[in-house]
């Protein structure tokens, strides 16, 4: 009887190791889902890089933002650049804010890279990485999309093209307008 | 003197030695920054903790969490504010609360079976030990090793 | 013809000859066919050579920097010194396959030539396992997934350069060979217990036959995992040893699943039981060594920055599967034949310290398999997303492994068969008081954290115990044979090695507690930004940054904080630095380390004034007691060693009756 017992739980033992393995292989390490979406953006007042003052998100509820996290030692935050750039000036005059903040560097070497790289967007410094840590950033690039509503919507980890940009803009704009 | 007089003075400074050791005292402030951050995950190293990484990220989570603590914030109000950005992802030990409290129970329950099948094969205390070995059974154990050493080579 | 061609030729031609291998050893096991077994002796033979011209040319490719091929060309640039170039076989994935082959055919050409010769069906039935599975990794080498010889059609003028932590310190040529061995060396004990079990065989043999392998594979495990630890700590910056990363797990787990058969085979030798358990701790450490090579090579748990899924993963799946398949289908069809007679013995005898020691292992190894895994579930189940790691470990594994210290002190104490009141008095009176004084010389030494004063009163215990043994060894030499003091020692080690070298081992595995527990309790660290000239006081040292400054070396631009460190009677010239590799996007921080025998001062330059070198930040660890560690790895090392080499031969038939009964005991 215990013989059979242990058995039977030796075989279905193994049986789990070997699909618990299998379904692994299903796993995108990309999709790494935090706390942060679908509850209220975490608010922040950050200075702007170039000195000239102050941002608060709270100034900027009824808008969609699109909250960027870049680094100019960030090789991936480079690759997405252009796609950032286009993005920007299609929605420039719309009710569309896209903001930059500048994850752990200088002020000097982070405002160096906005202006090489054509940013024309506004672009914050987050010194002490408090304002990354309370939306659970990895590493950058990292993209999340405030509704109007103020709630996180969706998040990017890792460079993001024009398309995805596109895409989860034109979706809160359009759940904004119904 | 008598030994068993010597094994339980040796077996009371023991306890006594343990007992000042798991004695209650104060936690510092120090102590808890120390403990929150060995259990915080640092999110760009490969499974280290706050504690002891050294990357940016995790400078910036020690001096979050010791700001918070020398605010007089509790453990469990910092470790909700990590949880509010990170999920649960960012604890390196799984809550033993939810369902994921099982990775807890299974060594245990596990350790628990093993202990009972092995005792339950063991010849009860009271049990005569056997005799000792007789020459026969010497004189077959030297050959046996004689013979093991060979083959083995 | 280049040597990336001779290599992947003589790859090709090995696997011909292990295909001829496996079905001539089988022909041979089958029909006792002496033809078949010559030709599969042949095919081993220069199979292994083969694949060791394979490895050379791998690392002549390497040296010479032909980056026509592509492993080269990844992990290779002119700037590596030869050195690096050289080790860099096992940088990465398909020339660590290959060093892993290597091995597997050194191991299959020995039991070819010289396992067949003593036990010929048995070895080679075993024979015919291991070239089924040399077969299998010279398929792996051969097909794209990873062949370490695939051209590029063109070279590019430098290659990429071996990973920056992979070329930081001279311990990389050490320590994933020593473990490869390991790893590799356990598949001969499992190859003989398939063997067994395909044959029927009820007896012992296929024990005797491989113990040597087992012990020699556990010691490699043992010793490449400390040189592991060591090199993580020299390397990775952050002044640990161990992370439980899942590499460290999956070498860790065939290591005690090993532990436990080491023991529990002796019960099989002395008493004739446990025999399914015993062949079920084969197959296990055999399983999760492959279980390990899986899951740290597939890249299915891993870090969030690590997003390359290699496609070897499925393959080493399906073989992970068809070695679970093939030996628990066998254990279980021949489990009624191994059946033991009678219970196993009192509560207080050595046989129940090892059944309740092999529990003990048991539920350390489900752990760490369990935390290993359990993420994996619980995302394929139901979504979450959480993180197994130190502290969920250190919590389950800390308080078994002081329940193995004490059984490691218990075990060697107790008589076969069960002791009676008197004989526990007299063996355990002098370790009692030795783990009191234990206990009361870590709260003296400043280390008060329960679990640390538990491991000081539990190393004292087990230290005590291998003294009172090796005197009594020591006296009844002296009284048999007349023996003076030392060299009854010496003889003792030689003539019952496995008995006295087993001590010396635990002598080793008691030096690795109390260092991991008085690192753990009481390292000191602060971190400080320093101008060149200010100080910084840790722990009673001051450390005086001197000088900070750019240094150039042709494959790698450095950083160096030169820091002077005195106090507490130390003297010493540190320099921790960040190198730039080209290769690497960040610096890889570079610990300068001052290791001493009382403390480690571990030293790292977290950042710097890029600009004009004012400022330095210093991070500054004192860990006490470390190095201790590195040396009880180093004692658990010798001390297998010594129960690994042949005892003397005349000595051994000459040895008289009272001994063996001593010895026995």
């Amino acid at each position: 009887m215990l013989a059979r017992v242990v058995r039977i739980a030796v075989v279905v033992a193994m049986l789990g190791l070997v699909v618990t393995l299998a379904l692994a292989f299903r796993r995108d390490p990309h999709d790494i889902r935090t706390g942060t979406i679908g509850k209220p953006a975490p608010v922040f007042t950050l200075e702007r890089l170039d000195g000239s003052g102050k941002v608060a998100l709270a100034d900027l509820s009824g808008k969609v933002v699109v909250v960027n996290f870049f680094a100019s030692w960030c090789l991936p935050c480079t690759e997405e650049n252009p796609a950032l750039v286009r993005v920007y000036e299609r929605y420039r005059a719309s009710d569309v804010v896209m903001l930059g903040v500048n994850y752990q560097e200088s002020r000097d070497n982070g405002l160096a890279y906005v202006q090489r790289m054509g940013m024309g967007w506004t672009t914050v410094a987050d010194d002490d990485g408090r304002v990354a840590l309370s939306y659970g950033v990895f590493g950058p690039p990292e993209t999340f999309f405030i509704g109007p509503d103020g709630v996180i919507a969706g998040r990017h980890i890792g460079p993001i093209d024009e398309a995805t940009l596109v895409n989860a803009i034109e979706t809160l704009r359009a759940r904004a307008a119904r | 003197m008598n030994g068993r007089i010597v094994i339980a003075i040796a077996l009371l400074a023991l306890a006594a030695a343990l007992v000042f050791a798991a004695r209650p005292h104060e936690v510092t402030a120090d102590e808890r920054i120390d403990q929150i951050t060995t259990e915080l995950r640092c999110p760009v190293c490969q499974g280290l903790s706050v504690k002891d990484s050294t990357s940016e990220t995790a400078r910036q989570m020690r001096d979050l969490v010791t700001q918070r603590v020398r605010e007089g914030k509790s453990n469990a109000e910092i470790q909700a504010e990590f949880r509010a950005a990170y999920g649960d992802w960012i604890f390196l030990s799984p809550p033993v609360a939810s369902w994921s409290g099982l990775v807890w129970l299974v060594p245990i329950a596990a350790l628990g079976a093993g202990l009972v099948l092995v005792t339950g094969r063991l010849r009860g205390a009271d049990a005569p030990p056997p005799a000792e070995p007789s020459a026969t059974q010497v004189a077959a154990l030297r050959e046996r090793v004689a013979r093991e050493e060979a083959a083995e080579g | 013809m280049s040597a990336g061609d001779l290599g992947a030729a003589a790859l090709r031609a090995a696997l011909f000859l292990s295909l001829w291998g496996t079905g001539a050893s089988i022909y041979a096991a089958w029909r006792r066919d002496a033809r078949a077994l010559a030709s599969a002796r042949i095919a081993a033979g220069v199979g292994f050579a083969l694949v060791v011209i394979a490895a050379l040319s791998m690392m002549f490719a390497l040296a010479t920097h032909d980056f026509s091929i592509l492993y080269v060309a990844e992990n290779n640039a002119r700037e590596t010194p030869t050195f690096y170039s050289i080790i860099s076989l096992w940088a990465a994935l398909e020339g660590s396959i290959l060093l892993w082959t290597g091995i597997l055919a050194g191991a299959t050409a020995f039991i070819a030539f010289r396992g067949t010769i003593a036990i010929p069906r048995l070895a080679t039935t075993a024979l015919a396992v291991m070239f089924a599975m040399l077969t299998f990794f010279l398929l792996l080498i051969t097909t794209p997934a990873a062949d370490p010889f695939t051209r590029l059609a063109l070279a590019p003028d430098n290659g990429n350069g071996p990973n920056a932590l992979l070329q930081n310190h001279p311990l990389m040529a050490l320590h994933p060979p020593l473990l490869y061995l390991g790893y590799v060396l356990t598949s001969v004990p499992f190859a003989y217990a398939i063997a067994s079990l395909i044959l029927g065989e009820g007896g012992d043999r296929w024990l005797v036959a491989t113990r040597r392998f087992a012990l020699i594979s556990w010691a490699l495990l043992g010793v490449g995992i400390v040189a592991g630890a060591w090199w993580s700590y020299a390397v990775l910056g952050w002044g640990g040893y161990w992370a439980w990363d899942p590499v460290e797990n999956a070498a860790i787990m065939p290591w005690l699943t090993s532990t436990a058969y080491l023991h529990s085979v002796m019960v099989e030798e002395k008493r004739s039981l446990l025999r399914t358990w015993n062949l079920a701790l084969v197959v296990a450490t055999f399983a999760l060594t492959i279980l390990g090579t899986f899951l740290t090579r597939s890249g299915v748990v891993n870090s969030v920055h690590s997003f390359s899924l290699s496609a070897i993963g499925p393959l080493l799946l399906g073989y992970l599967v068809a070695i679970l398949v093939l030996s628990v289908g066998l254990l279980l069809w021949r489990s009624a034949r191994l059946r033991d007679a009678g219970p196993i013995g009192a509560p207080l005898s050595r046989e129940a310290i090892f059944l309740f020691q092999n529990v003990l292992f048991m539920a350390a190894t489900l752990t760490v398999l369990l935390g290993t895994l359990y993420p994996l579930v619980a995302e394929a189940v139901s979504g979450a997303q959480l993180s197994i790691g130190g502290p969920y470990f250190d919590r389950v594994e800390i308080p078994l492994a002081l329940a193995l210290l004490f059984l490691m002190g218990v075990g060697p104490q107790l008589p076969w068969n069960g002791a009676s009141r008197a004989t526990l008095e007299r063996q355990f009176t002098a370790p009692i008081v030795a783990a009191a004084a234990g206990a009361l010389a870590a709260l003296i030494t400043g280390t008060t954290a329960l679990a640390a004063v538990l491991t000081y009163a539990l190393g004292a215990f087990v230290i005590a115990t291998v003294v009172q043994e090796f005197a009594r060894g020591v006296r009844a030499r002296g009284t048999l044979h007349g023996e003076s003091g030392l060299t009854a020692f010496l003889n003792l080690l030689r003539r019952s090695g496995r008995r006295y070298g087993g001590y010396v081992v635990h002598v080793g595995i008691v030096l690795v507690a109390l260092a991991v527990a008085t690192s753990q309790a009481r390292t000191v660290d602060a971190e400080q930004t320093l101008a060149p000239g200010e100080t910084l006081v840790v722990a009673g040292y001051t450390v005086r940054l001197d000088a900070i400054r750019p240094v150039s070396e042709p494959q790698r631009d450095s950083i160096v904080a030169d820091l002077i460190i005195t106090g507490n009677g130390a003297s010493e010239h540190l320099r921790p630095a960040l190198v730039q590799y080209p290769n690497s996007s960040s610096a890889v921080g570079s610990p300068g380390i001052g290791a001493g025998l009382r403390d480690d001062l571990y030293t790292i330059l977290a950042a710097y004034d890029q600009r004009t070198f004012s400022w330095a930040t210093i991070r500054m660890r004192v860990i006490p007691g470390v190095s201790w560690l590195w040396l009880g790895g180093a004692v658990v090392g010798i001390g297998a060693l010594i129960a690994a080499l042949p005892v003397p031969r005349r000595r051994t038939v000459r040895m008289p009756v009272a001994e063996v009964a001593v010895s026995a005991k």
